[in-house]
């Protein structure tokens, strides 16, 4: 096992070799005194001053975060979520510093994943640079420990019996096709908005082989990831909290967990690059008005039972479900902004 | 407005811009030292403290004193007040009958050049008889004629119905909260952690009467960042909003996952020990967490103790005692030390 001193150069290496190098281009909503301590930060640390480039990046941290926290998220200004990016980067980089045991890596893991969930992306993305060299150094022995009462490896099988299958009338159905052409596709249901199931498309992604609960907790059990804790978002006890995926998995996965818990439209993909490789964007995705930039991919993780309440997008959307069988209703068109919902379904038993 | 009652002014918290808290070494004090005012011998009669500077009012010649990051001084003010965003001060004009000009400082200008924007504000309308000074309007952001206030953000100067009385008024991150000559509070802005105390999580955009506080009389008012309180004239603490760091002293998650299963309350008698209670909880057995309060909760200080004043910083909360004991409580009160940090305002002991 490489030691502690390996990955102080491993992150090193990611890093500018000047402190005039490492520098945030910020617009005039970053405050003068921030900017000062944005400077001191990158002073402490390419002195060696560690603890005090902490102490320093707490602060900007605590700031930042009450920036992150004022008005309606898409209102927060960019600057500051770039601002709460440096100073995880710092963060997690000066509790690397020789010697390091394995709970200060899983710190500074924890503290890049609070910089790519919240913060923005920042010297050519060089948090996801950074996690990737913290994943490869964390020792063997940080993994939790197996449950003893744990299901041999395989999928969780979806138990049927107890999920009542809605009855519905042929009328009503989805229409269900194998590989339409895109012209097809955009003739029929893109431009007029009509929901349909598409088989085939994802049969030959990776995910369809290789995803398992041991599979996702290998690649990415250490990563913080937000989880809803409820039956649905629109009930009084639910909440949002932030856990590791080990975590998760075991709390809310296996284990016949008594409380519903959800990682819910999380850009997993985006966080954990690892997990991207696994899928493919399908080509439909290209038919679509925006631009290529404006695809976002989201990801639902959970256990059987959750929900989320009826609701509206604003986007179109190309839904891929990886394991169990999942209901969805639609609202009857003509009704209301009726966009489209293609299903890409390849259920996996 | 009453005369401060002359005594000490004591400081604690962050102070890595030098802001001259208690001794001035260190970048946190962790415990209220003597306030270093600059000038020795200056009578400050208030103290606004923002993030990284603090404004100090002297009596006699009206000198507004600045520390920390910005750093200056200028005569003829006899109010100030102190945000990230922008210095706001109150300065009467150089002869009699001159009237009164509110000004708006950028906090590096140091008060020196010109303000951003400046207007004369109509005086309080004096009442005779006793108790005239009482009905005077508080400090800022309250303007004296309490027809307005001022808010960090543009429009700076924001009008308030005349029927509303306004005695005081204070500012969270994203609302307001203000008490009237009858002692009835009302809120308004943003209520995404319930700091408005109406019940709900909705924004209000005009001030609301708190209806939860009807019949009581309160005497006090303070905001945090996303929390709320008010004192009554029994020296009852009602408090209310976002607890995510325990600044309503209810129980929160992370203490709760950390063992610990109630919040504490710190404070320090007239002597200077410390006394530490517990509050909340029963028999021992884990209150569930609070993470969000919508309306008022009666808070109860140790040893029963009645509150006379009341002070927020974004994220933690104090409350001086009759009998001139200060408690605290929020963010910083973590298993692993108590550390004060961002103290927004200076209690006088």
């Amino acid at each position: 096992m490489a030691g502690p001193d390996a990955l102080w150069e491993a992150l090193w290496a990611l890093l500018p070799r000047t402190k005039e190098e490492l520098k945030l281009e910020l617009g005039e909503k970053v405050e003068g005194s921030v900017v000062m301590l944005l400077q001191e930060a990158a002073e402490l640390f390419y002195g060696d001053k560690r603890q005090e480039c902490l102490q320093t990046c707490e602060a900007l941290l605590d700031y930042s975060w009450e920036k992150l926290n004022t008005g309606p998220w898409q209102h927060v200004d960019k600057d500051w979520r770039r601002v709460f990016s440096f100073s995880c980067l710092l963060k997690a980089v000066c509790l690397c510093a020789p010697p390091g045991d394995a709970a200060s890596v899983a710190a500074a893991l924890k503290a890049c994943d609070m910089g790519l969930l919240m913060g923005a992306a920042i010297l050519g993305d060089i948090l996801l640079k950074v996690t990737a060299v913290l994943q490869k150094h964390l020792p063997s022995g940080k993994r939790p420990a197996p449950d003893p009462s744990q299901e041999p490896l395989g999928i969780k099988k979806a138990r049927n019996d107890h999920v009542p299958i809605p009855d519905v009338t042929s009328e009503r159905t989805v229409p269900r096709l194998h590989c339409p052409s895109l012209q097809y596709f955009r003739e029929h249901f893109l431009d007029p908005g009509r929901p349909v199931i598409l088989e085939g498309v994802a049969d030959h992604w990776p995910c369809m082989r290789k995803w398992s609960l041991e599979y996702i907790q290998e690649i990415a059990g250490c990563r913080t990831v937000p989880v809803e804790v409820g039956s649905r978002y629109t009930d009084e006890e639910w909440s949002q909290t932030l856990m590791t995926v080990d975590e998760f998995i075991s709390k809310y996965v296996r284990n016949e967990p008594k409380d519903i818990g959800y990682l819910a439209q999380h850009q997993l993909f985006d966080q954990i690059p690892e997990l991207k490789q696994d899928i493919s964007i399908p080509d439909y995705c290209c038919l679509g008005s925006g631009e290529e930039e404006e695809i976002t991919i989201n990801a639902w993780f959970g256990p059987q039972g959750t929900i989320s309440p009826l609701h509206q997008d604003p986007q179109q959307n190309f839904l891929a479900q990886v394991g169990a069988a999942q209901n969805i209703g639609l609202p009857p068109p003509p009704g209301p902004a009726t966009r489209g919902l293609a299903a890409l379904c390849t259920f996996k038993h | 407005m009453a005369e401060e009652r002359r005594g000490a002014w004591f400081g604690f918290g962050f102070c890595g811009f030098g802001q001259a808290l208690g001794s001035g070494r260190g970048r946190q004090v962790h415990s209220p030292e003597p306030l270093r005012a600059p000038g020795a011998g200056l009578d400050v009669c208030r103290v606004s403290a923002s993030w990284s500077y603090t404004a100090f009012v002297t009596r006699g010649g009206g000198q507004v004193e600045l520390s920390g990051f910005t750093v200056g001084a200028a005569g003829g003010c006899r109010d100030a007040w102190a945000s990230e965003e922008l210095l706001v001060v109150l300065r009467t004009g150089p002869g009699p009958g001159a009237g009164t000009e509110l000004q708006a400082w950028a906090p590096g200008s140091a008060l020196r050049g010109e303000p951003l924007w400046a207007q004369t504000v109509p005086e309080a309308e004096r009442e005779d008889g006793p108790g005239g000074d009482e009905t005077q309007a508080g400090p800022l952001p309250l303007l004296p004629c309490a027809r307005a206030y001022v808010s960090p953000r543009p429009p700076f100067y924001r009008p308030l119905a005349p029927t509303l009385r306004a005695r005081r008024l204070e500012l969270g991150a994203e609302h307001a909260l203000l008490l009237d000559a009858a002692g009835q509070v009302f809120s308004w802005g943003g209520g995404r952690h319930g700091q408005l105390g109406h019940g709900t999580l909705e924004a209000e955009p005009e001030p609301r009467l708190l209806q939860a506080l009807q019949g009581l009389t309160m005497a006090e008012v303070a905001a945090g960042g996303w929390h709320s309180l008010c004192v009554s004239e029994a020296g009852d603490i009602y408090i209310w909003g976002w607890n995510e760091s325990g600044q309503l002293a209810l129980p929160t998650k992370s203490l709760a996952e950390d063992g610990k299963t109630t919040a504490e309350a710190s404070g320090l008698n007239e002597d200077g020990s410390e006394v530490k209670r517990v509050a909340g909880g029963e028999d021992g057995a884990p209150a569930p967490f609070i993470a969000v309060q919508p309306f008022p909760a009666l808070l109860d200080l140790p040893l029963g103790s009645d509150a006379v004043k009341a002070s927020c910083g974004s994220r933690h909360t104090a409350v001086v005692t009759r009998t001139g004991e200060l408690y605290t409580w929020g963010w910083g009160e973590k298993p692993q030390g108590p550390v004060e940090r961002m103290a927004k305002q200076l209690i006088s002991l």
